[in-house]
């Protein structure tokens, strides 16, 4: 069903060098620490990562939403936490911005961040608003050229490390979600503030924190799109980030296949390897038909929106499907590691906490049920 | 500013050969790369380039499927690719390779240097790039893990099993190179966009003036398999007792 060109080939071997040569070395260093991967962010920056699937105009590698999605993969097959840092920014902070930017504004924002010398960041959430994202309490009040926004974001990944924030506000709470408008946010913008850090139970190299708007005055020139239009940006950015996170836990459910297999063939009991046993032979036939399956939903979704078609539902199903099997996947690989799974530091045991946000980020599986069946039966 | 061609040979990637049961090799599923001492022949002359100007010519030779290995080359830094290319080419001995790589090289132009990686990633015979040298008529340094690029030729540490050899040439040389010569980039994403834009040259045997003699084939593979390897696991009751048990498994 799927071959790849030569450059999404080549694309996946440039991914698959760095993550050996900059992510495997630290992977569980900065999980244990929760410490940000400096240089594999300098790296993917200098790689041309940061910007796989923008035109060369915009500062980016000119390469299609597959390649990104392998390279996400990839990347997230040894680091989810720098899969994820990749994600959040290549999907959500700038793909709004070059689909739904001025040309003026992508000329200013883009060539930066496709570049990587400045980090995106992409704020929905609020504490009371998570899958409701209409009930957004942030606003934005227009005065003379400026909006001023004011509000508290959380759980939003990169927080800390951001220079370009895509913020969604109440421009009218009396239209609900039709009065939601986004806007660029500079990190430079006074009132701008870091809150507090998350402690997460996995993907702990990336960092999530708070964002906090105090009397922030945004030019209306950053407004992106109309008035009004925010939860449309929101909503359709989210649908192509569902993607990026599908990678992500197709990343995660191939290292559990692989980190199960390399044990079982290792692992000696009862004089032979535990591979020799049919019972454990069956799991690994089974996780492996299910990351193929998985394989084939995401890149599918991904090819289409390369092929400019409808994608909701298949990335909705994607993302459903890889996050629940890098779940199921990254359980049975600390059951087949047997004690040695459960002890903090080996693979298998990172991989089940970090796969458990692929099913919630981005939308929840139930939240991506509701997308599928809403897609079924109109 | 020197002109340098660099030799490449597109190999099985070892990772993904599968041993059968009774020893034979599975190539069904193997994918093919650059030769591993290739990738830092292509390096090196790619970093002389950038620090003095000049040109890289990259060369190959091989089947028809080693016309896959253009982009990866090209995403590497070299600024063309003349690729041999033919079916009696899938698998020729060391001197029909040297022999198709000169008359390669000799479409290419004026070089001054000719890089090559010390021995490939499959067959590591070490001959394919001193024969280049030979029937070039340059001398030819090999073993080489430093090199130095003066305005009128190099300057090339040797290293041996007994030493480290400082070798001088004047261009036009030919030099193998090892591994640890330098760290082969990792091809940006904008290299690997670029490469399809870069010209790549492609020449049969016919073309290369090769006759059937010269294609002949001096060697035959017999028959190819992994090596076996059985272990012993010696126990014993204590350390002394476990040397002399592995002295005595060893003789």
């Amino acid at each position: 069903m799927f071959t790849l060109t030569e450059e999404q080939e080549l694309i996946r071997n440039t991914a698959r060098e760095f993550a050996a040569q900059y992510c495997a070395p630290i992977a569980a260093e900065i999980d244990d620490e929760a410490k940000w991967p400096e240089e594999s962010v300098a790296a993917m920056a200098e790689l041309g990562l940061m910007g796989v699937p923008y035109p060369d105009k915009y500062g980016g590698a000119g390469a299609d939403y597959l390649s990104y999605t392998i390279a996400v993969e990839e990347i997230s097959r040894v680091c989810a936490s720098t899969g994820v840092i990749l994600s959040a920014h290549v999907s959500l902070a700038c793909w709004p911005i070059y689909n739904f930017g001025t040309e003026e504004q992508k000329l200013r924002y883009l060539p930066d961040m496709t570049s990587g010398a400045k980090l995106g960041a992409f704020c929905l959430t609020e504490a009371g608003a998570g899958t409701d994202a209409g009930s957004q309490t942030t606003t934005a009040v227009l005065d003379g050229d400026c909006y001023v926004l004011n509000g508290s974001k959380v759980f939003i990944t990169n927080g800390d490390k951001a220079d370009v924030f895509i913020v969604f506000a109440m421009t009218d709470k009396s239209k609900g979600t039709k009065g939601i408008s986004a806007f660029i946010v500079e990190k430079a913008f006074a009132g701008v503030a870091v809150g507090k850090h998350e402690r997460k139970m996995g993907i702990r190299g990336a960092h999530t924190t708070e964002i906090l708007l105090k009397d922030v005055r945004v030019p209306a020139a950053n407004r992106l799109g109309k008035e009004g239009d925010g939860f449309k940006v929101a909503m359709a950015t989210l649908d192509g980030g569902r993607i990026g996170i599908a990678a992500q836990a197709l990343g995660i459910a191939q290292a559990a296949l692989d980190e199960s297999v390399r044990w079982a063939k290792e692992r000696q009991q009862f004089g032979k390897p535990i591979a020799a046993n049919q019972g454990l032979q069956f799991m690994i036939a089974d996780m492996a038909t299910q990351v193929q399956a998985a394989r084939h939903l995401v890149y599918h979704a991904a090819t289409l929106k390369d092929e400019g078609k409808p994608y909701s539902k298949e990335a909705s199903m994607a993302k459903l499907f890889a996050a629940e099997t890098a779940m199921q996947q990254s359980v049975k690989a600390v059951q087949i590691h047997g004690g040695y799974g459960y002890i903090k530091g080996t693979t298998a045991e990172r991989l089940m906490r970090d796969a458990k946000i692929t099913e919630i980020y981005e939308g929840t599986s139930e939240v991506q049920r509701m997308v599928i069946a809403a897609n079924c039966l109109k | 500013m020197p002109n340098i061609i660099t030799c490449y040979k597109w190999v099985v990637d070892e990772a993904d050969i599968k041993v059968e049961g009774n020893g034979a090799l599975n190539f069904e599923r193997a994918g093919r790369k650059i030769s591993e001492y290739d990738r830092n022949a292509i390096e090196a002359s790619v970093q002389i380039v950038e620090a003095n100007g000049g040109s890289v010519t990259a060369v190959s030779l091989g089947g028809p499927e080693v016309k896959n290995s253009a982009k990866d080359c090209l995403s590497r830094g070299p600024d063309r690719a003349i690729l041999a290319l033919d079916a009696a080419f899938a698998d020729t001995d060391a001197v029909t390779t040297a022999l198709g790589l000169v008359r390669a090289i000799g479409t290419a132009g004026a070089y001054d240097l000719v890089l090559c990686g010390e021995g490939s990633g499959d067959v590591y015979g070490q001959q394919v790039g001193p024969r280049v040298a030979e029937l070039l008529g340059i001398p030819s340094i090999t073993f080489v893990n430093k090199l130095t690029v003066t305005a009128t030729g190099v300057v090339a540490e040797r290293k041996l099993e007994d030493g480290v050899e400082v070798v001088e040439a004047d261009f036009p040389v030919l030099v193998t190179v090892l591994p640890d010569l330098n760290k082969p980039r990792i091809p940006g994403l904008k290299q690997v966009m670029g490469a399809a834009k870069k010209p790549v040259t492609v020449l049969d045997a016919a073309a290369l003036g090769l006759t059937e003699a010269e294609l002949g084939a001096r060697a035959e593979a017999r028959g190819v398999k992994a090596p076996a390897s059985n272990r012993k696991q010696v126990k014993a009751e204590s350390v002394t007792a476990l040397a002399e048990a592995i002295a005595a498994a060893l003789r």
